[in-house]
């Protein structure tokens, strides 16, 4: 029975990429007592949008938010395994964490701009890591960020009013602008559109379309269906394993795992 | 279809229409009682400080008039140089009654005009060499009895033996009163003088200068203390026994009798570590003991009311843990710490037991120089003037508790006007 369960829950399909930037062996986390994520490895390559997807509670913004160490503010959260990043150990004693999360990004749920002007917004990362020399350079930072999040032509008039006086959409374009105006490698979305209408959804979709040519994206999501729209590779997850992983394509047209078919025919979830 | 299972399901609807028809009657009647209820509470607690209010003010506000008696003063040079003004005073106290003899009844004439009146002469000639040789018409301050009797607080048709004032004295007044000699004037020395024995003379300044530098020593000790703690207890430190001791204890503090910490104080700051014993930086110590819980307990709720959102974005930023909390916590979570270090202030000012402990209850007439120098506070100058027989007391008694409460107001109308500004939502 035991064996039975743990051969239903070896993850099907291909886990690793030729040269990846992120690399995830034998990753166990628990909060306390209570397991989130068992034993689960998956590489990221470079330039991808890799979506995880799976019902509530199955662990996939746990895995997330292992890979900049959020984890660590959670009291109890131990993780164990190897998560490696460029071939280094981003769980290793010698990895400064203040490092780690200016490499790799993160956009959340919901929209969450720090209660100050929109320039301050997109400032803040390059101000304390100390990436612009002066003012000019500043501005331009703020400025290329907030194009590249499409968020230039809305704002470009008000950059000193305050960012939480924009719309849902428009605020977390400006988070977006904010996670890239430090040049990370890789950049976490935790479900970024599942506070977001139809149409700033859309936009936010394109946005992370034309980010792939810079940056790697591992984005969470409810939606199928944006899975199926922005990303190259989906990892699906179920109670804290994960199932199986493969090129997008090929899941939703095909996918291999019961428990995959089940989730993606809408027999649970 | 079913004809008579769709009528037993009509009847039960009549049924419970009904039904809750009756009991929305009793809810509504349960209501009404609730807002009774809640509306007398209310009252009663504005009845109250209202009635507070009344009664102080009531008593009190005279205080800020004061009697004078103007008389002409010959400034004689000789009891100018020996520095005999009182004889100065007395002198133009018989030109006016030059009918007055024996001692007896001179006594009665001297004291209609206060003792203190000789040194406001010193002072004003002190300031104006000049007056010296000449004559001039001068506004005395008139003893606390004839104050008081001026002031109607006390009944001059009383039977003479019931007066403080004789009835010669009456008519000395009244003659003073129809020669327009007899005046009110604003109350300055209320506010500039220190202590006295003499009601008339009394003030307030000693207490204010004290109640200010005990205050400043508060504050500058428990507000920085106060937050570090609560930054340190909510953001840095371990969950473990230890924060949990510390967290019951800090609560156990601040339900601590402040004439507990009065005693602490005694024992330590001042025999311990031989801090002056009366002295604002003693009071101050005493107080940061007394008020640091209220800061902590405040800073604490204010840090948590930020939401975790802001942290996860500074964190996620690869901001540090210092840089999160420097520059995203405590801008928002400050409003609520400065109110709750202005309540606690308001606390502390109108704190006195604390303070008799480490002799803040001296009678201390000079207005304190510094942190060091012997003081009281205002609260204990209430206690102490509210101890005195002097019935004209009663009135600076009130007086000052009026001064308290203003300064206690504006306090929290600072911190309501701190929340209203910076509040910010989410």
């Amino acid at each position: 029975m035991d064996l039975e369960r743990q051969q239903q829950r070896q993850t099907v399909g291909d886990i690793t990429v030729p040269d990846p930037v992120i690399c995830c062996r034998g990753v166990n986390v628990r909060y306390g007592d209570k397991p989130a994520i068992r034993d689960v490895s998956l590489d990221i390559a470079h330039h991808e949008v890799i979506a995880m997807i799976g019902p509530s509670g199955c662990g996939k913004s746990t895995l997330l938010r292992c890979l900049n160490r959020l984890n660590d503010t959670i009291p109890g959260a131990v993780v164990t395994g190897t998560i490696t990043l460029d071939g280094q150990d981003i769980y290793d004693r010698q990895q400064d964490v203040v490092q780690l999360r200016a490499r790799v990004g993160m956009v959340f749920q919901k929209p969450n701009p720090f209660p100050k002007s929109v320039y301050e917004n997109v400032a803040y990362g390059p101000r304390i890591h100390g990436l612009a020399a002066g003012r000019a350079e500043l501005d331009e930072i703020v400025q290329t960020s907030l194009q590249r999040a499409g968020l230039w032509d809305e704002v470009k008039d008000r950059l000193n009013q305050p960012g939480t006086a924009l719309s849902g959409g428009q605020q977390q374009r400006l988070c977006i602008a904010r996670t890239i105006a430090v040049s990370p490698e890789v950049i976490l979305m935790d479900e970024p559109c599942s506070a977001l209408d139809p149409i700033a959804t859309a936009r936010i979709e394109d946005l992370i379309d034309e980010l792939r040519q810079n940056f790697t994206i591992c984005i969470v999501t409810h939606s199928m269906q944006q899975a199926a729209r922005v990303s190259q590779r989906t990892a699906y997850f179920h109670l804290g394993d994960l199932i199986e992983v493969g090129p997008t394509e090929r899941i939703f047209t095909n996918p291999r795992h019961r428990l995959t078919e089940d989730y993606l025919t809408g027999r649970f979830g | 279809m079913n004809r008579p299972e769709l009528q037993t399901v009509a009847a039960s609807q009549q049924r419970v229409r009904e039904r809750v028809g009756r009991s929305l009657r009793r809810r509504y009647r349960a209501e009404r009682r609730f807002r009774a209820c809640g509306l007398g509470a209310v009252l009663a607690g504005v009845l109250a400080v209202g009635g507070l209010f009344v009664s102080i003010v009531s008593t009190g506000y005279s205080v800020f008039w004061q009697t004078r008696i103007t008389l002409d003063i010959q400034f004689v040079p000789e009891a100018v140089r020996a520095g005999d003004f009182t004889a100065l005073v007395r002198a133009a106290l018989r030109q006016q009654f030059p009918e007055v003899e024996g001692r007896q009844d001179l006594r009665q004439l001297y004291g209609l005009i206060s003792d203190g009146a000789g040194y406001e002469l010193r002072d004003r000639v002190a300031a104006e060499p000049g007056l010296s040789g000449t004559t001039a018409a001068i506004a005395l301050l008139a003893a606390d009895d004839v104050d008081q009797l001026r002031k109607g607080r006390s009944d001059r048709h009383a039977p003479e033996a019931e007066r403080i004032i004789s009835d010669r004295q009456l008519a000395w007044l009244d003659e003073l009163d129809r020669r327009q000699r007899i005046h009110r004037q604003f109350n300055r020395e209320f506010f500039t003088a220190g202590d006295s024995r003499e009601p008339e003379q009394a003030g307030i300044r000693g207490a204010l200068v004290g109640s200010f530098l005990t205050l400043l020593v508060t504050l500058l000790l428990s507000f920085p203390i106060g937050v570090a703690a609560a930054v340190y207890l909510e953001e840095f430190a371990p969950r473990n026994r230890l924060t949990d001791l510390i967290e019951v204890n800090i609560n156990n503090l601040a339900a601590v009798p402040s004439i507990v910490f009065g005693l602490l104080g005694l024992a330590v700051f001042i025999q311990f570590f031989g801090v002056p014993r009366s002295a604002p930086l003693a009071g101050g110590l005493v107080l940061t003991l007394m008020t640091l819980p209220t800061i902590i307990i405040a800073s604490r709720a204010a840090i948590r009311a930020v939401p975790p959102s802001i942290r996860e974005a500074a964190l996620g930023m690869g901001a540090s843990p210092l840089q999160m909390v420097a520059h995203h916590v405590l801008p928002l979570a400050l409003p609520g710490m400065l109110t709750g270090a202005i309540i606690g202030m308001a606390r502390a000012l109108g704190e006195s037991a604390p303070l008799l402990m480490i002799g803040m209850v001296a009678f201390i007439a000079d207005v304190p120089a510094g942190a060091l120098s012997p003081a009281t506070v205002l609260p204990v100058q209430v206690f102490l003037w509210a101890d005195s027989p002097e019935p004209a007391f009663l009135e600076r008694t009130s007086g000052a508790i009026i001064v308290l409460l203003v300064f206690l107001l504006l306090m929290n109308a600072a911190a309501v006007i701190l929340r209203q500004k910076f509040e910010r939502r989410w």
